[in-house]
């Protein structure tokens, strides 16, 4: 009886042995994920074929992104800048810096970036996401990480060797990447009241859709129409910048040619592109004051007041912008829309109506290391 | 080992581009895919259905069918693909169980298009949809559909008034000839529509059955009172002795370009014709009808859709198969502007679009009626639409002409090809 128990456990030993190692082995076991389906009219969107999005990708992009393993002094993680509750932003104008100071640049929101322009940062400078995810954690003002001594540290997880053997199979840097872009490609925002309201399933305001009908219109007083000509650069439904080629940047009549930063240009070297940065989304605007590539303006009603008569020129202003008037005849001084308060107004409830509660809140975008997640 | 942190980002950026993290730059354009409404073959055993197909010759996959979904259940297919201007797709139908519906359309995690499916809406007894605008009547949009068949009866025809975001009817417009008094404003078999401030047109072309009767008529509609106020004939030759049956109608105005004078353009389907109503916006009255192209003069017949870019106007003839373009600017009247882009018999609806290397293209959808042919011993046979069903979709260069490719969709999938949209993103500026 002892001779078939011991058997058996020998068995038992050796199949459970063998399972561990070809667990390991066999790499990659990332399955699609489970029930996607993105609107329609949010239009075509490319995924690239060697990093396919996968629940196990998710996964491990959505602990990596939460994880302060990822700086250098094992205390920012990606989250640090990007606040779920604030659509994924800081609320400040300009991040710390980790030498002190502030950084360059507003933390961009992290919304549909599926879709859109597919330069990232406000100056363009990364041509994918995930040449994109890296660029943060090497930052010395930003995470500060050498990218070695990350690995080395993922490695030295169990969990997290676990996590990209499922996902891709090994610890790199390349699927710290992967891992995070698929995270990022993942927040998508479609259940704002506008949302609704394309899907037929709500009515806007009266207001609300005073305000749609101003942000799709570019005024001409041709024809009587009125407009807040913001549809010239956020795209009608994303309600970001355009995706081809580099219709996605644009100055927008912030700064004079004097103080003009250079922007697109740091990127392109064309001087026809100083001043020119990434158009954002404007889903969930609401939450991601201040606003502008520099944080410059703190509420939605300054940034109109900006467009409505505070356009500076500079040589490269988007002439959209500079063509876009509802008063011309009024012969002022300034630049700009020149809408009435009411109009105004109403823009700013449209933009109320961008705003989504359930990204904000969806646990799967949360973090896991805390709750139950 | 430690890099400086340049050297790392040299490094770690020629190492993503050796393992192409690049954008897919590989994955599927949608610009060249076009929606279809496939109608199966009595004889040849093949069910209706909506369906994907590329488009673009320069694809590895041209003419394949990307997503399609069957409709099993209906007697009838669906007839025409209309795009709300918030970008839901619905579809008017033949089937009395499906005079419109909504389809249904989304991204796979691939970024693959996928047809989800349909839902048939509540039409209130309206039969034979067949086309679709968005206008506003007193500062509110509603989504109008011509129903040719309307509520039933010999002269029955109905504009229906739908709420854009519950697709419920608000209004059915309706004015039977027989129940009007006499020189009173009537709607019969209603097909083509097309509006300008607060005046919308629809024709009379004929009724479902096409043996009870055909129409010669535009009804003009009040859009503040939703009311018809006024028919006006559009009837000369006879070249088949039978009523002109008007069938497609474009109000041509300024906002389509700024140097055109109001006026409704209408084919006539039978007459073989095209005429000019002058519209003078101040007064809100209509001039003279004339003629301004006669298919007896100029060989063709079955003129039958307007499609416009941002500077020309295309018009389709299904005889002997041929799409004549003009210049935009110059409507009302019909200058033009290039030679005729030769396509197959059943020249009808068309989708314009650039192909990879970014060359212009038109794609030509060849089927009036996509109805059986006898050589088939095809029972939905009629015989002078039989030669009007080429099952074809062709590709042409929009600049001149020039036919490029073709996608035989009876050849290659058992099935004609009622209509043809672009998918999202891509198609046509103006179109009726």
């Amino acid at each position: 009886m002892l001779r078939v128990f011991l058997t058996a456990a020998v068995a038992v030993m050796v199949a459970a042995t063998a399972w561990v190692f070809w667990d390991r082995a066999r790499g990659s076991t990332a399955t699609p994920i489970a029930g996607f389906s993105a609107p329609f009219v949010f239009g075509r969107f490319a995924v690239p074929p060697d990093n396919p999005l996968t629940e196990e990708a998710f996964a491990l992009g959505r602990h990596l992104f939460y994880d302060p393993i990822l700086s250098g002094n094992n205390q920012v993680s990606c989250a640090t800048c990007h606040m779920q509750a604030l659509a994924f932003t800081d609320g400040l104008a300009k991040s710390p810096a980790l030498s002190g100071g502030e950084l360059e640049f507003s933390s961009m929101s992290l919304i549909n970036l599926l879709w859109g322009q597919e330069r990232f940062f406000w100056d363009g400078r990364a041509t994918s996401l995930e040449a994109q995810a890296l660029m943060p954690i090497q930052h010395p003002d930003e995470m500060d990480q050498d990218l070695d001594a990350l690995i080395t540290e993922l490695q030295a997880s169990r969990d997290y060797r676990r996590m990209f053997r499922k996902a891709y199979g090994e610890v790199s840097a390349e699927n710290v990447a992967r891992a995070l872009s698929t995270f990022m490609r993942m927040l998508i925002s479609t259940d704002s009241k506008y949302d609704r309201f394309l899907r037929g399933e709500v009515r806007l305001t009266a207001q609300e859709e005073h305000g749609r009908k101003l942000f799709m219109a570019h005024p001409d007083t041709k024809v009587s129409l009125r407009g807040g000509n913001c549809i010239d650069c956020h795209s009608q439904f994303l309600t970001s910048g355009f995706r081809d080629a580099l219709d996605g940047f644009s100055n927008n009549g912030l700064d004079s040619d004097d103080d003009l930063p250079d922007g697109l240009m740091a990127v392109t070297g064309n001087p026809a592109h100083k001043g020119f940065f990434k158009v954002p989304t404007l889903r969930n605007i609401a939450v991601t004051a201040p606003y502008m590539h520099d944080g410059r303006f703190e509420t939605l009603e300054e940034v109109m007041d900006h467009y409505n008569d505070g356009i500076v020129v500079s040589d490269t202003l988007s002439p959209l912008i500079l063509e876009a008037d509802n008063a011309p005849e009024a012969g002022q001084n300034t630049v700009g829309l020149r809408m009435t308060p009411g109009e105004v107004q109403s823009i700013i409830a449209f933009l109320n109506t961008l705003t989504d509660e359930g990204f904000l809140t969806n646990t799967q975008f949360s973090n896991p290391f805390e709750g139950d997640g | 080992m430690k890099f400086k942190l340049l050297a790392q980002s040299v490094l770690i950026g020629a190492g993503l581009l050796m393992v192409g993290l690049t954008p897919a730059q590989s994955q599927t354009r949608e610009e060249s895919q076009g929606m279809v409404l496939l109608r199966g073959l009595p004889t040849l055993d093949t069910n209706h259905s909506i369906a994907i197909v590329e488009l673009d010759p320069e694809s590895d996959q041209f003419g394949e069918l990307l997503s399609e979904v069957e409709q099993p259940d209906i007697q009838h297919p669906l007839h025409h693909l209309y795009y709300s201007p918030n970008g839901r797709l619905y579809s008017t139908g033949l089937d009395p169980s499906c005079s419109l519906a909504e389809i249904g359309l989304s991204h796979d995690s691939g970024g693959t298009p996928v047809i989800e499916g349909f839902t048939c809406l509540d039409t209130q007894g309206q039969i034979v949809g067949e086309d679709i605008m968005w206008a506003t009547s007193n500062g509110q949009e509603y989504m109008f559909v011509t129903f040719m068949g309307g509520t039933g009866g010999d002269d029955g025809g109905s504009v229906g008034v739908f709420d854009t975001q519950t697709n419920e009817v608000v209004k059915i417009i309706e004015a039977r000839k027989s129940q009007v008094g006499e020189g009173e404003p009537y709607i019969m078999y209603p097909h083509g529509i097309s509006a300008f401030d607060d005046r919308m047109v629809v024709t009379s072309t004929i009724h479902p059955d096409m043996t009870t009767g055909v129409g010669n008529v535009l009804t003009i509609i009040d859009l503040n009172t939703l009311e018809p106020i006024q028919n006006i004939v559009v009837e000369n030759e006879k070249p088949l002795d039978f009523p002109s049956s008007p069938v497609e109608v474009l109000f041509a105005r300024p906002d389509m370009h700024a140097d055109i004078e109001p006026a409704i353009l209408a084919n006539t389907m039978f007459g073989f014709e095209t005429w000019k109503i002058p519209y003078d916006a101040g007064s809100k009255t209509f001039g003279e009808a004339e003629v301004i192209y006669s298919g007896v003069a100029n060989e063709t017949a079955v003129p039958l859709e307007f499609y416009g870019t941002e500077d020309e106007l295309f018009i389709s003839h299904g005889l002997p198969g041929v799409v004549k373009r003009y210049e935009l600017a110059a409507l009302p009247e019909l200058v033009s502007s290039g030679p005729d882009i030769v396509a197959d018999p059943g020249a009808h609806h068309m989708i314009f679009f650039t192909s990879a290397s970014g060359r212009d293209l038109i794609a030509v959808q060849n089927n009036l009626l996509n109805l059986g042919n006898a050589a088939d011993d095809d029972p939905t046979d009629v015989d002078f639409i039989a030669d009007l069903n080429a099952h074809t979709i062709t590709i042409h260069d929009l600049e001149t002409g020039e036919r490029i490719a073709e996608v035989n969709f009876k050849e290659s999938y058992n099935k004609g090809v009622d209509n043809v949209e672009g998918l999202f993103g891509s198609g046509f500026v103006h179109h009726h």
